[in-house]
């Protein structure tokens, strides 16, 4: 660990004893940097910058970012090398590369499984044709991809069951969600996400499909077999059965639904709304939005929640030269209460760990 | 058929665990058991296989009593291109080495959500290298001559059919009759008198003999003439070797191995190197000044000529005509050009910031002016390029924020009022980091992965007409270049490759792109390429540049120090390309590259412009040779990063050397000849 950061941590810790600090991690994607940041409560604080990739004069894309389940180090997918993506492995504070492994075309949103202890990996593969692109499944103790599986169309928002046993993606050009068996690394079954919704053309084989819902977010809730998947293309989250495999509600959201937060009780549902500079935050058992939150850039992408359900962490990537921002937003009073600037393009978000007392 | 190897089969693994217990013991302990512990047992414990042979691992959850345990247990393998393991744990192997396959239990949490230890085993696989079936010892074409010294060839053929050349060095070779001929530690040939010797030679378990006739060497005398018996440094001069027999007649296609060495005595004698070099096919060249001697021998015969080597003496200096300071953001590539109206333009792109190009007049270049900028969504416009009747400006996009990216047309009819025609990202939406125009074409990388030959002759109505990639495992593209039909693309690892799109070579189009050569050197850094004929000696030669940042890439705050050299290779016979020549500045790394009247003007990065003779034929390292023309390291306070030159690329126009730097904007500079020694 630097000693500036050693005096950053030490700060934090020392000043405010009563309170907790939230350590959050922000991967920038014109930039190539992943920033480490601390919130105290009441500011957030950039504690390291972190430039990744191995093609210094070119954007790689650092887009995806996971910490694995001990909290002993950080992953961060850069979505195109030469040609192929990879995924880093850094260790968590000192921040030092231990190892990389080759993936496929831009490696995006990954987790790691607390059942199989395997990462799982999109490939979003933007490029060209609509073609089925994968998950990778790496070994993230060796870095190394022990299987590819095929899905579906630009894969995305890669998570996976509480008990890590099912990993769910939805393919944003083909409209289905994923369900993988996340031991035999086989696609389990298949949903597509534009049942039910009038005017869609009807399913081709030829994966040819016109995408009209664009998914690009699933996540799932804590407790019960449900999944919420954004629709990016048409403005909505869905929820969806695990038992039945059935769409059972639809959640008319501001322009652009893009990443997704349950709250571990399980009765919230944070939104970020990439077209509409803001998040929601949604009643779960009513199904109604409690509120929007506008953020401090344009172009909102990730969030993760505080494990105390106290405070969402937010990414905006901004536009052109203007710097992305992490902001913080506490949801019992849903107003942003701090932010900072970070690198270009800021969106993969992943938070760390927790240190202090509660102070409720 | 090979029976199979099913190593330790009465060993297994065994991993204990307890839930909700950090204790664990590990693989081999003796493990002291709490009630709750589970045990994986994997058997067998490790596999030795060959290739193509498959084994099943069994493996089962087991507590303290050894009683079985339901438990769901999943296998994958750390080297699945080598070694493949399924759901029911059957193992095969298709390449030899050592790897690992894993086999593990579904890890669950207890109810008071503590996480519960981790049964995993790992399963050593020794898949063996196809065992050797045949060595064979290569003939050396010509035949054998006493008093001279080869190497032999060695050929050794796996069970699989697989054949592979075994060098010298790492056979152990003997010889029957070592009053012929002898072998030393090497695996060298010494060939001693006329006879007849049986050489053997054994690598990894097989042998081969072969019976050989060493003649009588017919060479009683060498002569040795030089084509030039003054030169500078840097310039080839050849040597050529005439034998005659005891008669005095001369030997024309003898076959006798004859040596080329080279002694010098350098006119510095302060402990300078004398660094200069022979090629057997009697080319010679040297970096310091002074007296070469260049002996020719065989048997016992020799022969030496001498030859003077002179100061090069090609002095010049870069002179400062002005420049357009980018102090908001870097600057990356640039293009120049005769506007329709007559004047003269530029066009800077930037590098990690809004999506600018930034558009010069240049007419008088002591006095640039930033005439408009073009803002499109990206952080990075990488290139930019003008199409020859300066009407139609094409620049590539990285970062966008919908990443799209691909490329913007822009009509720069009236470079003052630049106006975007068009944007278009068909297939290009993973960045466009270089392009080229070339006719009605453009040639656009897309995400560091081919290039897209794109029609656009009508800026609203583009259309992908070809795309070339190379199909070789993790293939990438960084440039491409195109000049009399040929497109020259840098792909970093798998080096330069030669495409024609009109040329006529190989009868391609821009619309049926045929490759045609390539070449690759083993660092992997080949960035950029620019092509050169030398008209004195009508040499091909086609100047591949590195890019390489061992030291990293310094965004704000400090310089960078950047590697990497040019590498010249020799395609006058376009089937069999050679590296022939290199120039490398220490402490420094090259980015673009442009050659005009055989001078080569060289973005150096951290070593500033660098300005090269080309002329005659190249060989060795010209930065030692002397044949670096001009160098300057621009710098400004008032810099991006301050005082640091980061030179992007050259471009000479009208006399003019106008250049990119990274931290500092666009410069000209004009080359003035020195006539003397730099």
């Amino acid at each position: 660990m630097s000693a500036a950061l050693a005096f950053a941590f030490a700060a934090l810790t020392s000043t405010q004893p009563e309170h907790r600090e939230y350590f959050v991690y922000v991967a920038c994607e014109s930039s190539d940097e992943v920033y480490l940041t601390g919130f105290d409560g009441e500011n957030v604080h950039v504690l390291e910058r972190v430039s990744v990739g191995v093609l210094p004069t070119e954007t790689e894309g650092a887009h995806g970012l996971t910490v694995d389940p001990a909290g002993d180090h950080w992953f961060v997918s850069m979505a195109h090398g030469k040609p192929y993506g990879t995924l880093y492995k850094y260790t968590t504070g000192a921040n030092e590369l231990v190892g990389q492994v080759e993936l496929g075309l831009f490696p995006a949103t990954m987790q790691i499984s607390s059942a199989t202890e395997l990462l799982y990996c999109v490939n979003f593969d933007l490029h060209g044709d609509m073609t089925p692109s994968s998950i990778s499944i790496v070994d993230p103790e060796e870095m190394v991809e022990v299987e590819r599986t095929t899905t579906g169309s630009m894969p995305h928002g890669s998570r996976l069951s509480p008990d890590g046993t099912r990993h769910f993606s939805c393919a944003m050009m083909s409209d289905d969600l994923f369900e993988l068996d996340a031991m035999t690394f086989e696609v389990a079954r298949t949903l597509r996400l534009t049942d039910g919704m009038g005017g869609v053309p009807p399913r081709r084989d030829d994966d040819h499909h016109e995408a009209v819902a664009k998914p690009t977010w699933v996540e799932p809730h804590p407790e019960k077999p449900l999944v919420y998947v954004a629709l990016n293309g048409v403005a909505q989250v869905v929820e969806i059965n695990l038992e039945s495999w059935k769409i059972t509600r639809r959640f008319p959201t501001a322009r652009g639904p893009y990443n997704l937060a349950v709250t571990r009780d399980g009765k919230q549902l944070v939104v970020t709304y990439k077209g509409a500079q803001s998040i929601g935050v949604w009643d779960l058992e009513a199904g109604t939005e409690l509120g929007r939150v506008p953020t401090s850039r344009r172009v909102t992408h990730g969030v993760v929640l505080s494990p105390d359900d106290r405070y969402a962490f937010v990414s905006s990537e901004g536009v052109g030269a203007e710097r992305g921002t992490l902001d913080v937003i506490e949801l019992e009073t849903r107003t942003r209460v701090a932010t900072a600037e970070l690198g270009l393009q800021a969106g993969g978000i992943a938070f760390w760990k927790t240190e202090g007392v509660a102070t409720r | 058929m090979h029976r199979p190897r099913l190593a330790a089969l009465f060993a297994s693994l065994v991993c204990t665990a307890t839930f909700g217990n950090a204790a664990v013991a590990q693989e081999g302990e003796a493990p002291v058991a709490p009630a709750t512990e589970l045990k994986l047992v994997v058997e067998p414990a490790s596999l030795a296989l060959e290739i193509g042979e498959t084994a099943q691992l069994s493996a089962r959850v087991e507590d303290a009593a050894e009683a079985p345990v339901e438990e769901e247990v999943f296998f994958f393998s750390r080297g699945r291109r080598s070694v493949t393991v399924d759901a029911e744990g059957k193992v095969e192997a298709f390449q030899p080495g050592n790897f690992e396959v894993i086999v593990r239990v579904r890890r669950q949490e207890s109810e008071d959500g503590e996480r519960g230890q981790r049964l995993s085993v790992t399963v050593p696989v020794v898949v063996a290298k196809p065992a050797l079936e045949r060595l064979v010892i290569v003939p050396r074409a010509g035949g054998l001559f006493a008093q001279t010294n080869l190497e032999l060839g060695l050929e050794a053929t796996d069970v699989r059919g697989g054949v592979q050349a075994v060098a010298a060095g790492d056979a152990r070779f003997q010889s029957t009759r070592p009053a012929v001929a002898s072998f030393d530690a090497f695996g060298q040939l010494f060939l001693h008198a006329p006879g007849t010797f049986v050489a053997s030679a054994e690598f990894e378990g097989v042998s081969a003999e072969q019976e050989f006739e060493v003649r009588a060497n017919p060479v009683a005398a060498l002569e040795l003439v030089a084509d030039a018996a003054t030169a500078r440094t840097g310039d080839v001069v050849r040597v050529t070797a005439t034998a005659r027999d005891a008669a005095g007649a001369v030997l024309a296609n003898h076959g006798v191995p004859v040596t080329l060495s080279v002694a010098a005595r350098p006119d510095d004698d302060l402990g300078a190197p004398a660094g200069a070099t022979i090629a057997q096919d009697g080319r010679f060249v040297a970096e310091t000044p002074g007296l070469y001697t260049i002996v020719a021998s065989t048997g016992t015969a020799s022969a030496s000529v001498n030859v003077r080597i002179e100061p090069r003496d090609v002095g010049a200096h870069f002179e400062l005509i002005g420049r357009g300071l980018v102090s908001d953001s870097h600057t990356s590539d640039l293009w120049v050009w005769e506007g329709v109206d007559g004047r003269d333009y530029a066009v800077t792109g930037t590098w990690g910031a809004d999506g600018d190009a930034v558009f010069w007049d240049v007419t008088q270049p002591e006095a640039i002016e930033e005439i408009a900028r073009v803002r499109v969504d990206a952080r990075t416009v990488n290139d930019v390029k003008v199409s020859p009747d300066g009407r139609l400006c094409i620049i590539g996009r990285e970062g966008a924020s919908d990443r799209k990216n691909g490329i913007v047309l822009i009509d720069v009819t009236n470079p003052r009022k630049p106006v975007i025609l068009s944007e278009y990202d068909e297939e290009l939406t993973g960045g466009v980091h270089n392009l080229f125009i070339d006719g009605d074409y453009a040639y656009v990388l897309s995400a560091g992965r081919r290039y897209d030959v794109i029609d656009i002759r009508d800026p609203q109505a583009l259309r992908t007409v070809a795309k070339v990639e190379l199909d070789t495992p993790g293939h990438s593209i960084h440039d491409v270049w195109i000049e009399d039909g040929l497109a020259y693309s840098s792909n970093w690892a798998d080096g330069v490759h030669i495409v024609d799109v009109g040329n006529g070579l190989r009868g391609g189009s821009p619309e049926n792109p045929v490759p045609v050569t390539d070449y690759a050197y083993p660092s992997g850094w080949n960035h950029a390429t620019f092509p050169y004929k030398d008209p004195l000696t009508g040499k091909f030669y086609v100047v591949a540049g590195d890019e390489a940042f061992p030291y990293g890439l310094n965004i704000e705050g400090s310089p960078t120090y950047a590697r990497g050299w040019l590498h010249f290779i020799d395609f006058s016979d376009l089937e069999n390309p050679s590296e022939v020549a290199r120039y490398q500045v220490p402490e420094a790394g090259t980015h673009n590259l442009w050659i005009e009247d055989d001078v080569a003007y060289v973005a150096y990065y951290n070593g500033g412009i660098r300005a090269v003779d080309l002329s005659g034929e190249l060989m060795g390292d010209l930065y030692k040779q002397g044949r670096e023309l001009a160098w300057m390291l621009p710098t400004d306070p008032e810099g991006f990063i301050p005082n640091a030159s980061m030179v992007w690329g050259p471009q000479p126009h009208k006399g003019n050397i106008f250049f990119s730097d990274w931290n500092s904007g666009l410069w000209c500079v004009r080359l003035e000849r020195d006539g003397g020694e730099r």
